[in-house]
Protein backbone atom coordinates (compact mmCIF):
# COMPACT_ATOMS: atom_id res chain seq x y z
CA UNK A 1 0.00 0.00 0.00
CA UNK A 2 1.44 3.52 -0.91
CA UNK A 3 1.69 5.48 1.87
CA UNK A 4 -0.08 8.68 1.68
CA UNK A 5 1.82 11.90 1.42
CA UNK A 6 2.03 13.25 5.44
CA UNK A 7 2.13 16.86 5.88
CA UNK A 8 5.08 18.61 8.03
CA UNK A 9 4.33 21.77 10.49
CA UNK A 10 6.68 24.02 11.49
CA UNK A 11 5.80 26.93 14.24
CA UNK A 12 8.31 29.54 14.20
CA UNK A 13 7.68 32.47 16.42
CA UNK A 14 4.34 31.21 19.28
CA UNK A 15 1.96 28.78 18.08
CA UNK A 16 -0.81 25.76 19.26
CA UNK A 17 -1.57 22.67 17.29
CA UNK A 18 -4.21 20.18 18.04
CA UNK A 19 -1.57 17.45 17.00
CA UNK A 20 -1.86 14.90 14.35
CA UNK A 21 0.16 12.67 11.98
CA UNK A 22 2.83 14.24 10.46
CA UNK A 23 6.03 14.38 8.57
CA UNK A 24 8.27 16.75 10.18
CA UNK A 25 6.95 18.77 13.30
CA UNK A 26 9.63 21.49 13.71
CA UNK A 27 9.71 24.12 16.73
CA UNK A 28 11.25 27.77 16.69
CA UNK A 29 9.94 28.98 19.05
CA UNK A 30 7.43 28.15 21.31
CA UNK A 31 4.57 25.80 20.94
CA UNK A 32 2.00 24.46 22.53
CA UNK A 33 0.48 21.00 21.33
CA UNK A 34 -2.91 19.98 22.91
CA UNK A 35 -3.11 16.36 21.49
CA UNK A 36 -1.19 13.21 20.91
CA UNK A 37 1.79 13.34 18.08
CA UNK A 38 2.68 11.13 15.55
CA UNK A 39 5.45 11.99 13.30
CA UNK A 40 8.58 10.99 11.27
CA UNK A 41 10.85 13.98 12.93
CA UNK A 42 10.59 15.76 16.14
CA UNK A 43 13.18 18.94 16.02
CA UNK A 44 12.58 21.91 18.57
CA UNK A 45 14.82 24.80 18.67
CA UNK A 46 13.02 26.85 21.45
CA UNK A 47 10.40 25.29 23.90
CA UNK A 48 7.75 22.78 23.29
CA UNK A 49 4.94 21.73 25.24
CA UNK A 50 2.91 18.93 24.22
CA UNK A 51 -0.08 17.43 26.15
CA UNK A 52 -0.32 14.25 24.70
CA UNK A 53 2.13 11.59 23.73
CA UNK A 54 4.22 11.02 21.31
CA UNK A 55 5.37 8.44 18.45
CA UNK A 56 8.26 9.70 16.46
CA UNK A 57 11.33 8.34 14.33
CA UNK A 58 13.59 11.08 15.55
CA UNK A 59 13.77 13.49 18.15
CA UNK A 60 16.16 16.44 18.34
CA UNK A 61 15.41 18.67 21.82
CA UNK A 62 18.17 21.57 21.54
CA UNK A 63 15.67 23.86 23.66
CA UNK A 64 13.57 23.07 26.16
CA UNK A 65 10.69 20.40 26.06
CA UNK A 66 7.83 18.68 28.08
CA UNK A 67 5.93 15.75 27.27
CA UNK A 68 2.62 15.13 29.55
CA UNK A 69 2.20 11.32 28.11
CA UNK A 70 4.53 8.87 26.76
CA UNK A 71 7.19 9.30 24.75
CA UNK A 72 8.17 6.28 21.91
CA UNK A 73 11.22 7.33 19.82
CA UNK A 74 13.55 5.35 17.66
CA UNK A 75 16.16 8.11 18.27
CA UNK A 76 16.41 11.36 20.49
CA UNK A 77 19.12 13.22 21.43
CA UNK A 78 18.23 15.59 24.27
CA UNK A 79 20.64 19.09 23.63
CA UNK A 80 19.16 21.15 26.33
CA UNK A 81 16.18 19.84 28.96
CA UNK A 82 13.56 17.87 28.73
CA UNK A 83 11.28 16.57 31.26
CA UNK A 84 8.62 13.69 30.28
CA UNK A 85 5.68 12.49 32.25
CA UNK A 86 4.98 9.42 31.11
CA UNK A 87 7.27 6.11 30.06
CA UNK A 88 10.23 6.61 27.68
CA UNK A 89 10.36 3.64 24.77
CA UNK A 90 13.64 4.32 22.58
CA UNK A 91 16.23 2.10 20.81
CA UNK A 92 19.03 5.29 21.32
CA UNK A 93 18.34 7.90 23.51
CA UNK A 94 21.67 10.76 24.23
CA UNK A 95 21.16 13.36 26.99
CA UNK A 96 23.67 15.56 26.71
CA UNK A 97 21.38 18.32 28.52
CA UNK A 98 19.14 17.38 31.68
CA UNK A 99 16.28 15.37 31.41
CA UNK A 100 13.78 13.99 33.80
CA UNK A 101 11.56 11.45 33.31
CA UNK A 102 8.82 10.35 35.89
CA UNK A 103 8.11 7.25 34.36
CA UNK A 104 10.30 3.72 32.89
CA UNK A 105 12.41 3.85 30.92
CA UNK A 106 13.24 0.96 27.98
CA UNK A 107 15.77 1.08 25.42
CA UNK A 108 18.57 -0.23 23.59
CA UNK A 109 21.48 2.25 24.11
CA UNK A 110 21.34 4.99 26.86
CA UNK A 111 24.38 7.60 26.66
CA UNK A 112 24.05 10.32 29.56
CA UNK A 113 26.93 12.92 29.09
CA UNK A 114 25.07 15.66 31.04
CA UNK A 115 22.16 14.62 33.86
CA UNK A 116 19.72 12.38 34.20
CA UNK A 117 16.82 11.71 36.53
CA UNK A 118 14.42 8.76 36.41
CA UNK A 119 11.63 7.92 39.09
CA UNK A 120 10.92 4.70 37.49
CA UNK A 121 12.76 1.74 36.28
CA UNK A 122 15.34 1.42 33.39
CA UNK A 123 15.82 -1.60 31.03
CA UNK A 124 18.42 -0.99 28.61
CA UNK A 125 20.88 -3.07 26.88
CA UNK A 126 23.60 -0.61 27.53
CA UNK A 127 24.14 2.44 30.24
CA UNK A 128 26.93 4.43 29.28
CA UNK A 129 26.77 7.59 31.88
CA UNK A 130 29.65 10.39 31.74
CA UNK A 131 27.68 12.71 34.34
CA UNK A 132 25.19 12.08 37.03
CA UNK A 133 22.08 9.67 36.63
CA UNK A 134 19.39 9.21 39.32
CA UNK A 135 17.18 6.71 38.98
CA UNK A 136 14.66 5.80 41.98
CA UNK A 137 13.54 2.36 40.66
CA UNK A 138 15.97 -0.61 39.51
CA UNK A 139 18.46 -0.40 36.53
CA UNK A 140 18.59 -3.27 34.54
CA UNK A 141 21.10 -3.59 31.60
CA UNK A 142 23.63 -5.59 29.89
CA UNK A 143 26.67 -3.16 30.25
CA UNK A 144 26.71 -0.33 32.97
CA UNK A 145 29.52 1.54 32.62
CA UNK A 146 29.91 4.96 34.54
CA UNK A 147 32.65 7.76 34.63
CA UNK A 148 30.83 9.66 36.93
CA UNK A 149 27.77 10.22 39.56
CA UNK A 150 25.38 7.77 40.09
CA UNK A 151 22.19 6.93 42.58
CA UNK A 152 20.31 3.70 42.15
CA UNK A 153 17.23 3.71 45.12
CA UNK A 154 16.66 -0.06 43.77
CA UNK A 155 18.84 -3.03 42.06
CA UNK A 156 21.64 -2.18 39.35
CA UNK A 157 21.35 -5.27 37.64
CA UNK A 158 23.96 -5.74 34.61
CA UNK A 159 26.31 -8.05 33.06
CA UNK A 160 29.19 -6.08 33.28
CA UNK A 161 29.19 -3.27 35.92
CA UNK A 162 32.62 -1.12 35.34
CA UNK A 163 32.35 1.98 37.26
CA UNK A 164 34.92 5.15 37.40
CA UNK A 165 34.14 6.34 40.79
CA UNK A 166 33.13 10.38 40.93
CA UNK A 167 31.98 11.92 44.20
CA UNK A 168 29.36 10.01 46.61
CA UNK A 169 27.98 6.86 44.54
CA UNK A 170 25.18 5.00 45.86
CA UNK A 171 23.65 2.25 44.91
CA UNK A 172 20.82 -0.22 47.03
CA UNK A 173 21.93 -3.60 45.73
CA UNK A 174 24.33 -4.52 43.06
CA UNK A 175 24.19 -7.89 41.40
CA UNK A 176 25.88 -8.87 38.01
CA UNK A 177 28.84 -11.31 36.07
CA UNK A 178 31.79 -8.85 36.23
CA UNK A 179 31.78 -6.07 38.30
CA UNK A 180 34.58 -3.66 38.32
CA UNK A 181 34.45 -0.55 40.81
CA UNK A 182 38.09 2.01 40.45
CA UNK A 183 38.44 5.49 41.55
CA UNK A 184 38.84 7.77 39.03
CA UNK A 185 43.15 8.16 38.35
CA UNK A 186 43.98 10.59 35.51
CA UNK A 187 42.94 13.76 37.53
CA UNK A 188 43.41 16.27 35.10
CA UNK A 189 43.70 20.20 36.34
CA UNK A 190 39.94 20.47 35.60
CA UNK A 191 39.05 17.54 37.91
CA UNK A 192 41.87 18.78 40.13
CA UNK A 193 40.33 22.15 40.38
CA UNK A 194 36.72 21.06 40.79
CA UNK A 195 37.94 18.36 43.45
CA UNK A 196 39.69 21.38 45.31
CA UNK A 197 36.45 23.08 45.54
CA UNK A 198 34.91 20.37 46.74
CA UNK A 199 37.33 18.82 49.29
CA UNK A 200 34.44 17.35 51.54
CA UNK A 201 33.48 14.75 48.97
CA UNK A 202 35.28 11.65 48.79
CA UNK A 203 34.94 9.45 45.42
CA UNK A 204 33.20 6.32 47.25
CA UNK A 205 30.32 4.01 46.47
CA UNK A 206 27.94 2.71 48.95
CA UNK A 207 25.61 0.01 48.97
CA UNK A 208 23.98 -2.51 50.86
CA UNK A 209 25.13 -5.82 49.01
CA UNK A 210 27.17 -6.29 46.01
CA UNK A 211 26.86 -9.75 44.51
CA UNK A 212 28.37 -11.06 41.58
CA UNK A 213 30.90 -13.95 39.79
CA UNK A 214 34.01 -11.57 39.35
CA UNK A 215 34.38 -8.44 41.64
CA UNK A 216 37.10 -5.77 42.02
CA UNK A 217 36.04 -3.03 44.43
CA UNK A 218 38.06 0.11 45.37
CA UNK A 219 36.70 2.80 47.60
CA UNK A 220 33.37 0.80 48.41
CA UNK A 221 31.63 0.60 51.28
CA UNK A 222 28.90 -2.17 51.82
CA UNK A 223 27.59 -4.49 54.29
CA UNK A 224 27.59 -7.59 52.60
CA UNK A 225 29.61 -8.80 49.52
CA UNK A 226 29.22 -12.22 47.87
CA UNK A 227 30.77 -13.25 45.04
CA UNK A 228 33.19 -16.09 43.53
CA UNK A 229 36.61 -14.22 43.23
CA UNK A 230 36.88 -11.29 45.21
CA UNK A 231 39.75 -8.63 45.18
CA UNK A 232 39.53 -5.98 47.63
CA UNK A 233 41.18 -2.63 46.62
CA UNK A 234 42.24 0.30 48.55
CA UNK A 235 39.83 2.14 50.68
CA UNK A 236 37.00 -0.34 51.20
CA UNK A 237 34.98 -0.75 54.10
CA UNK A 238 32.86 -3.88 53.88
CA UNK A 239 30.89 -5.46 57.03
CA UNK A 240 30.95 -9.03 55.51
CA UNK A 241 32.14 -10.89 52.46
CA UNK A 242 31.39 -14.59 51.49
CA UNK A 243 33.44 -16.07 48.75
CA UNK A 244 33.96 -19.30 46.92
CA UNK A 245 36.77 -19.31 44.33
CA UNK A 246 39.52 -16.61 46.20
CA UNK A 247 39.45 -13.55 47.84
CA UNK A 248 42.01 -11.00 47.75
CA UNK A 249 42.43 -8.05 50.27
CA UNK A 250 44.45 -4.76 50.06
CA UNK A 251 46.25 -3.89 53.53
CA UNK A 252 44.46 -0.37 52.81
CA UNK A 253 41.13 -2.20 52.85
CA UNK A 254 38.94 -2.29 56.27
CA UNK A 255 36.61 -6.17 56.47
CA UNK A 256 34.94 -7.75 59.02
CA UNK A 257 34.65 -10.91 58.59
CA UNK A 258 34.92 -12.84 55.83
CA UNK A 259 33.77 -16.44 55.20
CA UNK A 260 34.62 -19.19 52.30
CA UNK A 261 31.32 -20.87 51.19
CA UNK B 1 2.73 -21.73 53.11
CA UNK B 2 5.19 -22.69 50.71
CA UNK B 3 8.42 -23.51 52.05
CA UNK B 4 11.26 -20.99 51.18
CA UNK B 5 14.44 -21.40 50.30
CA UNK B 6 17.20 -18.31 50.69
CA UNK B 7 19.64 -17.26 48.05
CA UNK B 8 22.89 -18.58 49.35
CA UNK B 9 21.13 -22.09 49.05
CA UNK B 10 19.72 -21.87 45.75
CA UNK B 11 22.93 -21.35 44.46
CA UNK B 12 24.31 -24.09 45.88
CA UNK B 13 21.34 -26.42 45.68
CA UNK B 14 21.11 -25.52 42.16
CA UNK B 15 24.91 -25.07 41.25
CA UNK B 16 24.48 -21.66 39.66
CA UNK B 17 26.32 -18.61 40.06
CA UNK B 18 25.07 -15.09 41.13
CA UNK B 19 25.96 -14.11 37.66
CA UNK B 20 23.52 -16.48 36.11
CA UNK B 21 20.92 -15.93 38.72
CA UNK B 22 21.07 -11.84 37.91
CA UNK B 23 20.80 -12.68 34.10
CA UNK B 24 18.19 -14.87 34.24
CA UNK B 25 16.11 -12.23 36.14
CA UNK B 26 17.56 -9.40 33.77
CA UNK B 27 16.25 -11.90 30.60
CA UNK B 28 12.57 -12.13 32.95
CA UNK B 29 13.20 -16.03 33.21
CA UNK B 30 12.23 -15.52 37.00
CA UNK B 31 9.50 -13.58 37.94
CA UNK B 32 9.97 -10.46 39.91
CA UNK B 33 7.30 -12.13 42.56
CA UNK B 34 9.27 -14.78 43.47
CA UNK B 35 12.10 -12.42 45.14
CA UNK B 36 10.79 -12.19 48.57
CA UNK B 37 12.43 -10.06 50.74
CA UNK B 38 12.97 -10.66 54.75
CA UNK B 39 15.37 -9.35 57.64
CA UNK B 40 17.52 -12.01 58.87
CA UNK B 41 20.05 -11.36 61.23
CA UNK B 42 22.89 -11.07 58.40
CA UNK B 43 20.25 -8.39 57.52
CA UNK B 44 18.37 -8.08 54.56
CA UNK B 45 18.52 -11.46 52.92
CA UNK B 46 16.17 -12.55 49.42
CA UNK B 47 14.25 -15.80 49.46
CA UNK B 48 11.91 -17.89 47.10
CA UNK B 49 9.51 -19.88 46.83
CA UNK B 50 11.50 -23.73 46.52
CA UNK B 51 9.72 -26.07 44.79
CA UNK B 52 8.57 -23.16 42.32
CA UNK B 53 12.35 -21.87 41.77
CA UNK B 54 14.38 -25.39 41.48
CA UNK B 55 11.60 -26.68 38.76
CA UNK B 56 12.29 -23.31 37.11
CA UNK B 57 16.14 -23.29 36.90
CA UNK B 58 16.32 -27.16 36.29
CA UNK B 59 13.87 -26.22 33.20
CA UNK B 60 16.40 -23.19 32.66
CA UNK B 61 19.34 -25.60 32.56
CA UNK B 62 17.95 -28.20 30.51
CA UNK B 63 16.57 -25.97 27.80
CA UNK B 64 18.87 -23.36 27.32
CA UNK B 65 21.25 -25.30 24.92
CA UNK B 66 18.56 -25.24 22.64
CA UNK B 67 16.62 -22.11 23.14
CA UNK B 68 18.09 -18.61 23.31
CA UNK B 69 17.65 -16.77 26.83
CA UNK B 70 14.98 -14.56 24.96
CA UNK B 71 12.71 -17.67 23.23
CA UNK B 72 12.85 -19.15 27.18
CA UNK B 73 11.39 -15.57 28.21
CA UNK B 74 8.67 -15.96 25.97
CA UNK B 75 8.10 -19.67 27.09
CA UNK B 76 7.89 -18.68 30.74
CA UNK B 77 5.94 -15.32 30.05
CA UNK B 78 1.93 -15.78 30.59
CA UNK B 79 1.16 -14.44 27.31
CA UNK B 80 0.47 -16.60 24.78
CA UNK B 81 2.98 -17.07 22.08
CA UNK B 82 0.83 -18.30 18.99
CA UNK B 83 -2.50 -16.70 18.33
CA UNK B 84 -4.27 -20.13 17.00
CA UNK B 85 -3.71 -23.91 15.69
CA UNK B 86 -5.90 -26.02 13.39
CA UNK B 87 -7.69 -29.12 14.81
CA UNK B 88 -5.44 -31.29 12.31
CA UNK B 89 -2.44 -29.88 13.65
CA UNK B 90 -3.22 -30.33 17.38
CA UNK B 91 -4.45 -34.14 17.07
CA UNK B 92 -1.09 -34.63 14.31
CA UNK B 93 1.27 -33.67 16.77
CA UNK B 94 -0.20 -35.33 19.19
CA UNK B 95 -0.62 -32.45 21.31
CA UNK B 96 -4.17 -32.89 22.80
CA UNK B 97 -6.34 -36.38 21.91
CA UNK B 98 -8.99 -36.52 19.17
CA UNK B 99 -11.33 -37.62 21.93
CA UNK B 100 -10.58 -34.27 23.86
CA UNK B 101 -10.94 -32.27 20.71
CA UNK B 102 -14.72 -34.32 20.06
CA UNK B 103 -16.11 -33.25 23.62
CA UNK B 104 -14.81 -29.46 23.26
CA UNK B 105 -16.30 -29.57 19.56
CA UNK B 106 -19.59 -30.97 21.08
CA UNK B 107 -19.83 -28.20 23.63
CA UNK B 108 -18.76 -25.40 21.95
CA UNK B 109 -19.74 -26.23 17.99
CA UNK B 110 -17.56 -27.61 15.70
CA UNK B 111 -14.41 -25.18 14.89
CA UNK B 112 -11.40 -25.62 13.00
CA UNK B 113 -9.15 -23.64 14.61
CA UNK B 114 -8.55 -23.05 18.20
CA UNK B 115 -7.07 -19.95 20.54
CA UNK B 116 -4.42 -20.34 22.96
CA UNK B 117 -6.94 -19.74 25.64
CA UNK B 118 -9.10 -22.64 24.08
CA UNK B 119 -5.79 -24.89 23.85
CA UNK B 120 -4.91 -24.03 27.39
CA UNK B 121 -8.39 -25.37 28.07
CA UNK B 122 -8.21 -27.89 25.72
CA UNK B 123 -4.65 -28.65 27.38
CA UNK B 124 -6.08 -28.91 31.17
CA UNK B 125 -9.29 -31.08 30.13
CA UNK B 126 -6.91 -33.94 28.30
CA UNK B 127 -4.38 -34.15 31.15
CA UNK B 128 -7.03 -34.59 33.46
CA UNK B 129 -9.58 -37.02 31.08
CA UNK B 130 -5.22 -39.16 30.57
CA UNK B 131 -4.72 -39.53 34.01
CA UNK B 132 -8.68 -40.82 34.97
CA UNK B 133 -8.99 -38.19 37.33
CA UNK B 134 -12.07 -37.08 35.86
CA UNK B 135 -14.39 -38.58 33.75
CA UNK B 136 -16.24 -37.64 30.54
CA UNK B 137 -19.37 -35.76 32.69
CA UNK B 138 -17.35 -33.88 34.36
CA UNK B 139 -14.92 -32.92 31.52
CA UNK B 140 -17.81 -31.12 30.42
CA UNK B 141 -18.41 -29.27 33.58
CA UNK B 142 -14.40 -28.17 33.33
CA UNK B 143 -15.54 -27.15 29.52
CA UNK B 144 -18.45 -24.75 31.33
CA UNK B 145 -16.09 -23.43 34.26
CA UNK B 146 -13.24 -22.33 31.24
CA UNK B 147 -16.18 -20.82 29.23
CA UNK B 148 -17.47 -18.76 32.12
CA UNK B 149 -14.49 -17.59 33.68
CA UNK B 150 -12.47 -17.09 30.54
CA UNK B 151 -11.06 -13.08 32.05
CA UNK B 152 -10.01 -15.34 34.91
CA UNK B 153 -8.10 -17.83 33.00
CA UNK B 154 -7.28 -15.27 30.93
CA UNK B 155 -5.11 -13.41 33.92
CA UNK B 156 -3.46 -17.03 34.11
CA UNK B 157 -1.99 -16.77 37.73
CA UNK B 158 -4.52 -19.16 38.84
CA UNK B 159 -4.89 -22.79 40.45
CA UNK B 160 -7.49 -25.60 39.10
CA UNK B 161 -8.51 -27.86 41.97
CA UNK B 162 -10.66 -30.91 41.33
CA UNK B 163 -12.51 -32.64 44.70
CA UNK B 164 -14.27 -35.28 45.28
CA UNK B 165 -16.51 -36.28 48.35
CA UNK B 166 -18.54 -39.14 48.12
CA UNK B 167 -18.91 -39.23 44.48
CA UNK B 168 -19.74 -35.73 44.06
CA UNK B 169 -16.93 -33.81 42.69
CA UNK B 170 -16.54 -30.78 41.86
CA UNK B 171 -13.94 -27.75 39.86
CA UNK B 172 -12.62 -24.61 41.82
CA UNK B 173 -11.06 -21.99 40.30
CA UNK B 174 -9.07 -19.33 41.92
CA UNK B 175 -5.81 -17.37 42.29
CA UNK B 176 -2.59 -18.47 43.29
CA UNK B 177 -1.41 -19.24 45.94
CA UNK B 178 -4.37 -21.45 46.73
CA UNK B 179 -5.11 -22.47 50.42
CA UNK B 180 -7.31 -24.85 50.99
CA UNK B 181 -7.91 -26.72 53.89
CA UNK B 182 -10.58 -29.93 53.27
CA UNK B 183 -12.30 -31.37 55.72
CA UNK B 184 -10.73 -35.41 55.84
CA UNK B 185 -13.51 -37.23 53.34
CA UNK B 186 -13.30 -34.55 50.95
CA UNK B 187 -10.20 -36.01 48.51
CA UNK B 188 -8.01 -33.28 45.93
CA UNK B 189 -8.18 -35.23 42.64
CA UNK B 190 -6.40 -32.71 40.81
CA UNK B 191 -4.44 -29.63 41.37
CA UNK B 192 -3.07 -27.40 38.88
CA UNK B 193 -0.97 -24.60 38.62
CA UNK B 194 -2.41 -22.94 35.23
CA UNK B 195 0.82 -20.69 35.02
CA UNK B 196 2.64 -24.42 34.54
CA UNK B 197 0.48 -26.05 32.11
CA UNK B 198 0.72 -22.71 30.13
CA UNK B 199 4.75 -23.15 30.21
CA UNK B 200 4.24 -26.97 29.95
CA UNK B 201 1.69 -26.13 26.87
CA UNK B 202 4.03 -23.84 24.91
CA UNK B 203 6.73 -26.52 25.47
CA UNK B 204 4.42 -28.62 23.33
CA UNK B 205 4.23 -26.01 20.76
CA UNK B 206 7.16 -24.82 20.10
Amino acid sequence: MERTQLKSISISGSGTSSGGEYDQVKVNGSAHIHGDLICEQFKCNGSAHLEGNITTDTAKINGSTHFEGDVEVKEMTINGSTDIDGNLLCDELKVQGSSTIKGNVKGKELIVRGSASIDGNVCSDEIDVKGQVKIKGDCETESFEARGNFKIDGLLNAGTIDVELLRHCEAKEIGGENITVKKTRDASGFKKLIKFFMSNHNDQLTAEVIEGDNLYLEHTHAEVVRGNTIEIGPGCDIKRIEYKTSLEIDPDAKVGTQEKI
Amino acid sequence: MEKLISKKDLLEEANISYGQLYRWKRKNLIPENWFIRKSTFTGQETFFPKDDILLRIQKIKTLKDDLSLDELADMFSPSPTLTSLSAEELTKRNIVSQTTVDMFNNFHGPSQSFSFNQLLTLYVLNSLLQTGDVNLAEGIDLLKLFHDQEQTVKSTDSELIFIRKMGVSFFILTPEPANLFLESQAKKIAHYKLSQCIEELKLKLS
